[in-house]
């Protein structure tokens, strides 16, 4: 089993306030887990650990063969963009650039923008048409479409979402699960953060957090 | 090599884009940064070019007060000097320092109705020396006129004498006697009330000193010129000589300059601390209006540097084109102030412009200090998440 992200006594403090509490879990590669749990469970801070944007107060976490957790903040900024592709609840467009341009940005990031890349990119997510289109002009749903593709461009290890359905109407919110399907049956690593029950059970596994840490972890059927 | 200039350039491409959007989109914040550097350029390069321009101005100015050097016979020597030496001593200041001098030999001669001190000048170099002399009638103009002479208020109110009047001058010991003409009457308030005034020439024959004057005063813009080591170099040279700037005079002007320099300073330091708080608090506005933005560039991967890289270029975008705009409008300023203060155009003086642009540019990028660390310290995680 080829474990892409590994987590062991994973620990989160604000002060005196431990939001994740030594978590233990292994992600293999191609699995796609959801964290659920309730409100001030900790599944956003653990989400910014596994995003890279925070740092634990103890314990390990290894992406892909990279110990991150004794990184500074420039070498986790670089490991986020080498391996992580992050897909947010507000989709989080800069509002001056195209949606060709928004995909671009993160390869500007990365290493070398390629319009053309990035029009495939946006392609695949049915947003053809929309190219040279700005965040205004574009529905929610094709606006989480734009912020997918952007996290795809750079062929990240794993894709982070964090409730990626959760502003879209119902006809969206199945648009973007058939994307995320897809995205699994092409043998992508994803990690879900999601209040949305259905959602869970689109994931081959769910990992259920209560007061920071894990309170179950079972694998739930794939639905197709 | 090509793969990598490749990827610059698409690089670039893309960084000019998003650097073209960002200020496009933020119009109006952009305008006040713009509009408070061009100002503050402005001002510096309007101050600065009255800075250069005004040492020469006030200088020239100043010299209207009269002289500010002295040449004259050492103490333990003759009472008199060759006047050749006086003019020697004049090669050796540049012309363009030198704004007026006159020789000055002095005696008693006996006049209609009685003695008077009798001054033999150089009537050219004296005017220039002493323009603050009010003078009834006219200056004598040519050096070899043996015809006139000028005399003091004072002295003609005693003896009833006018302008256009003939007085005869008498020397015993050297048998001079001959009528002059009044061509102008002196009022100093000073002691020249009570002299008469020839060329020098004439009054070297009246007084039986041929080729001799007593001393010479002369009037020398000594804004970075220094004087001291004039004198020392003279005296040096002319061991008979002694020279020495008037203290109080070299002194007051300095003052003078100096205390308006620093006024300027003052002024110029207020107007760019202004300037640099208030594009701070506008660069300031900006962070907090894309505070989303950099934690989404953050989170896409972009390090500080590239985010530091972004916000000084584009101060850098703005900053510039105010300091271009701030220079024209600085250069018309100053012309205002030079018609104002001094009735006089104020030259361009290509220095002004690195001056300007640096010191612009160092407010411009200072008032972006706190403004970028407070974009470094954006927390993607705080910022991006949901809800």
């Amino acid at each position: 089993m080829n474990k892409v992200l590994e987590m062991s006594g994973l620990t989160r403090r604000f002060g005196t306030v431990t939001a994740v509490d030594g978590i233990d879990l292994d992600i293999v590669a191609g699995e796609w887990v959801a964290i659920m749990g309730p409100s001030g469970s900790g599944k956003t801070t653990l989400m910014n650990l596994l995003a890279c944007l925070d740092a634990p107060s103890e314990g390990r976490y290894v992406l892909d063969g990279v110990d991150t957790s004794r990184l500074d903040d420039r070498e986790r900024t670089v490991v986020r963009r080498e391996k992580i592709g992050l897909v947010f609840q507000q989709f989080h467009l800069v509002p001056y650039l195209t949606a060709q341009e928004n995909v671009m940005l993160a390869q500007y990031y990365h290493s070398m923008t390629d319009k053309e890349e990035a029009a495939r990119a946006l392609a695949q997510m049915g947003m053809e048409h929309r190219l040279q289109h700005r965040p205004s002009q574009l529905s929610g749903g094709e606006q989480q479409r734009v912020c997918i593709a952007r996290a795809l461009i750079n062929q990240p290890a794993i894709i982070l979402a964090d409730e990626p359905t959760g502003n879209l109407d119902e006809q969206n919110e199945e648009i973007v699960l058939d994307i995320f399907r897809d995205l699994h049956r092409q043998g992508r690593t994803i990690i879900m953060v999601t209040h949305n029950p259905e959602m869970g059970e689109q994931a081959e596994r769910v990992v259920r957090l209560q007061h920071g840490r894990v309170e179950a972890a079972d694998p739930t059927p794939v639905t197709p | 090599m090509a793969a990598i200039s490749l990827q610059q350039r698409q690089n670039l491409r893309m960084f000019l884009r998003i650097l073209l959007q960002s200020l496009r989109i933020r119009k109006s914040r952009v305008l006040i940064a713009f509009c408070s550097i061009l100002i503050g350029a402005a001002v510096v390069f309007a101050l600065l070019s009255l800075y250069f321009d005004i040492s020469i101005k006030m200088s020239r100015e100043l010299r209207a007060y009269g002289a500010n050097f002295f040449v004259g016979a050492a103490e333990t020597g003759q009472p008199t000097l060759e006047a050749d030496i006086y003019r020697r001593v004049l090669e050796q200041i540049p012309a363009q320092r030198l704004v007026g001098a006159s020789p000055y030999l002095y005696g008693v001669a006996r006049l209609d109705l009685g003695n008077a001190v009798l001054a033999g000048v150089d009537f050219t170099g004296l005017r220039r020396l002493s323009p603050f002399w009010q003078v009834e009638g006219k200056w004598v103009a040519v050096d070899f006129d043996e015809e006139h002479c000028m005399i003091g208020r004072a002295l003609a109110r005693n003896m009833a004498l006018k302008v256009g009047d003939q007085l005869r001058v008498f020397k015993r010991e050297t048998g001079f006697n001959q009528s002059l003409t009044v061509r102008g009457i002196v009022e100093t308030g000073q002691a020249e009330d009570d002299q008469i005034f020839v060329n020098l020439s004439l009054a070297q024959k009246i007084l039986g000193q041929p080729g001799r004057i007593n001393h010479a005063m002369l009037s020398i813009l000594s804004r970075d010129f220094d004087t001291d080591a004039l004198a020392a170099r003279l005296k040096e040279q002319w061991p008979g000589v002694t020279a020495a700037p008037l203290r109080k005079v070299s002194y007051s002007e300095g003052k003078i300059l100096e205390k308006i320099k620093g006024l300027m300073a003052l002024v110029a330091v207020i107007i760019l601390a202004a300037t640099t708080f208030c594009v701070m608090t506008t660069l300031v506005a900006m962070v907090v209006e894309r505070t989303r933005e950099i934690a989404l560039l953050k989170s896409l991967g972009a390090e500080n540097r590239s985010i530091v890289r972004q916000f000084l270029i584009e101060t850098c975008c703005i900053s510039l084109a105010g300091i271009a705009g701030g220079m024209l409008v600085g250069f018309l300023l100053a012309q205002l102030l030079g018609q104002a203060v001094f009735g006089a155009a104020i030259s361009f003086r290509i220095a002004v412009v690195p001056l300007t642009l640096t010191v612009s540019l160092v407010a411009a990028l200072l008032a972006a200090i706190m403004p970028v660390r407070m974009a470094l310290r954006i927390a993607p995680a705080t910022v991006l998440k949901g809800e």
